[in-house]
């Protein structure tokens, strides 16, 4: 009984062990077919609230967002944005309604939806926990940084 | 995996198990492989006696077996299908297992978020056209001490707005309103209750960011709450609008009937945005565009440009000019133009809007007589840093004047008056305003105060 408890113990312990990993910086995927390395701040900005909506006249930007309360939506909209969640939605309803743009972010529910959409959608672009990004995908330079990088403006502080 | 697991030794083939379990080489969930499992030991023992009989009925099994099979992976196959990751992916905000997020096809993709009608973001695999509709609406009490008014409670305008990918790159954007008449159920026919007007209906070409082209009728973009708010009452701060933009106001075209061209360009960092149009100008009733078409052979023509600096984030300056010939009256002809500008901080922290508009009038057979018409206000809210940021107090002031020789705004009263009052976000899509309005229309006039609750929202 004692050796089932402490294997069932041992058991939980590896299951959680991949949440208790540390949050790291936040990386920008695109699709492979985004015709851009590096990105400025502002331009990201840009991005983000629908002011720019084109890469190139024959691809439109497709922004996937996490849905509200994932810590990477809370860092875009903290540090690129500069809103609270409900500014953030009111900006959207209102470009929307303005016609400024036929449509808002897509949300997106997890990182593997992100990483999988972004790899899949042409022209998007998502943001996702620099440690779960895998390999072969286009992460975008944020003013000449990579996530991992000193003054990389995503990163998890 | 199975395969190595399970050996022939129930008089299987192994050519049957090896069709078992290699074939679905994409991964399955794991509830349907131990449902298989089961199926495939529950059909065991039927099969050992089925060893003492002849090869015929063997081979009979066999294929019943292989069937079910089949049947099973078509079912995997409809529990893989898009349309149930759709349910999946948009009802459940946990975390979705990575198997459940392997790599989609584009088309999968954009059905696992926007169900089967797709998404009109401009991906080659969306269905056209592709309608959306959200809503605003408002309901207000108001009571004032001007004499004849009462107070009680309004509808405000029930606004709909349509939005529909009709290709790629073309867009429909249409915003109906729907206003309760004051005249609801008298004459004959009976009026009814709600006057309905397309407010706004677009068809735009987007090319690029630099270049887009459309027709149709829109809120002339020549002042910056005209074209920011619409009629989304949730969308501005305060109870109403400014008077100078008033719907059914005459001091400045609400409406624009004909085509513009927009656009933005990075300019070092400045994002400079255009528009111009060509249209038709005002009506024969000067607070109305030319719906039915031009009351004069005069087009009305509007340069629209403002920048919104990256360095300065949240700001936008801009003016405008609009040129027309205003035909108020059968042979009576005006040259109009119209020259705005506006100063935005569209931060909340302070929130600042400013603008300005002079209109000039000329009388055309008589040139010599000029007027010019101006109105200004300027706004400030504030979102207090309490809590979730929920209260917005903010105060606006406003001023019109109309010379005497304007003949063309012959009626619209002067203005001074101050607008102060209070924001309260019910919840992300739901707000209550509270405002007292003080104004005087001329000078030697007495103050008109008014109160104002109103419930704004948008669905």
């Amino acid at each position: 009984m004692h050796r089932l408890k402490t294997l069932l113990l041992l058991m939980l312990l590896l299951v959680g062990v991949p949440r208790l990993t540390l949050a790291s910086d936040i990386a920008v995927v695109a699709n492979a077919d985004v015709p851009v390395n590096n990105l400025s701040l502002a331009e990201l900005r840009k991005l983000v609230l629908g002011d720019r909506q084109f890469w190139r006249s024959d691809l439109r930007v497709s922004l996937l967002i996490r849905a509200p309360n994932a810590r990477e939506r809370n860092i875009v909209l903290n540090r690129i944005c500069q809103m609270t969640e409900a500014q953030f939605r009111q900006y959207w309803i209102g470009k929307v309604f303005r016609a400024e743009s036929p449509v808002g972010p897509k949300t997106v529910y997890s990182s593997d939806m992100a990483i999988s959409m972004a790899s899949t959608i042409p022209g998007s672009l998502t943001f996702v926990d620099a440690a779960n990004v895998p390999k072969g995908l286009k992460v975008i330079r944020i003013e000449g940084f990579l996530p991992g990088e000193r003054d990389y403006p995503l990163n998890k502080e | 995996m199975l395969r190595g697991g399970v050996t022939p030794m129930h008089g299987y083939p192994l050519d049957a198990l090896t069709y078992m379990t290699l074939k679905p080489k994409k991964e399955t969930p794991m509830r349907v492989r131990l449902g298989l499992a089961c199926l495939l030991l529950a059909a065991l023992p039927g099969t050992v006696g089925a060893q003492t009989s002849d090869a015929a009925s063997q081979a009979e099994l066999i294929k019943s077996l292989a069937a079910r099979i089949e049947q099973l992976e078509k079912r995997i196959a409809e529990l893989e299908a898009p349309g149930t990751l759709t349910r999946t992916s948009t009802n459940v905000t946990r975390e979705v297992p990575a198997a459940a997020a392997a790599p989609l096809s584009p088309r999968a993709a954009i059905e696992a978020i926007h169900g089967e009608h797709g998404d009109p973001a401009g991906t080659d695999v969306q269905e056209y056209p592709s309608l959306k509709l959200a809503g605003f609406t408002d309901l207000n009490f108001s009571g004032t001490n001007q004499p004849g008014a009462k107070s009680g409670f309004t509808e405000g305008q029930f606004i709909l707005h349509l939005n529909s990918a009709l290709s790629r790159k073309v867009n429909f954007f249409g915003e109906m309103s729907f206003t309760a008449r004051p005249d609801a159920g008298t004459g004959a026919p009976a009026v009814t209750g709600f006057n309905a007007e397309v407010e706004r209906s677009i068809v735009r070409l987007d090319y690029n960011d630099y270049f887009k082209l459309s027709f149709g009728r829109y809120h002339t973009p020549i002042n910056y709450w005209n074209t920011a708010y619409h009629h989304g009452q949730w969308l501005q701060t305060t109870v109403s609008r400014p008077e100078m933009i008033q719907f059914g106001g005459r001091l400045l075209p609400v409406h624009f009937v004909g085509a513009l061209v927009e656009g933005a360009v990075p300019a070092s960092g400045l994002n400079l945005h255009y528009n111009f149009g060509v249209g038709n100008g005002r009506g024969n009733v000067i607070s109305r565009g030319g719906d039915a078409g031009d009351n004069n052979n005069n087009r009305a023509w509007l340069i629209n440009t403002f920048v919104k600096p990256d360095a300065l984030f949240g700001l936008q300056i801009g003016g405008s000019v609009y040129r027309d010939k205003v035909t108020p009256a059968a042979g009576l002809d005006f040259h109009e133009w119209i020259t705005s500008a506006h100063v935005v901080w569209s931060k909340e922290d302070p929130e600042v809007i400013a603008e300005f508009a002079n209109v000039r009038h000329t009388q055309f057979d008589r040139p010599s007589v000029v007027s010019n018409s101006q109105a200004w206000y300027t706004q400030v809210g504030y979102r207090l840093p309490l809590g979730p940021r929920l209260w917005k107090p903010y105060y606006r002031f406003e001023y019109i004047h109309i010379p005497r020789s304007d003949s063309v705004f012959r009626g619209i009263p002067t203005l001074a008056g101050s607008v102060v009052g209070l924001r309260y976000d019910l919840s992300t899509f739901t707000a209550i305003k509270f405002e007292y309005r003080s104004q005087r229309r001329a000078p030697g006039q007495p103050q008109i105060n008014s109160g104002f609750v109103q419930t704004s929202f948008t669905f």
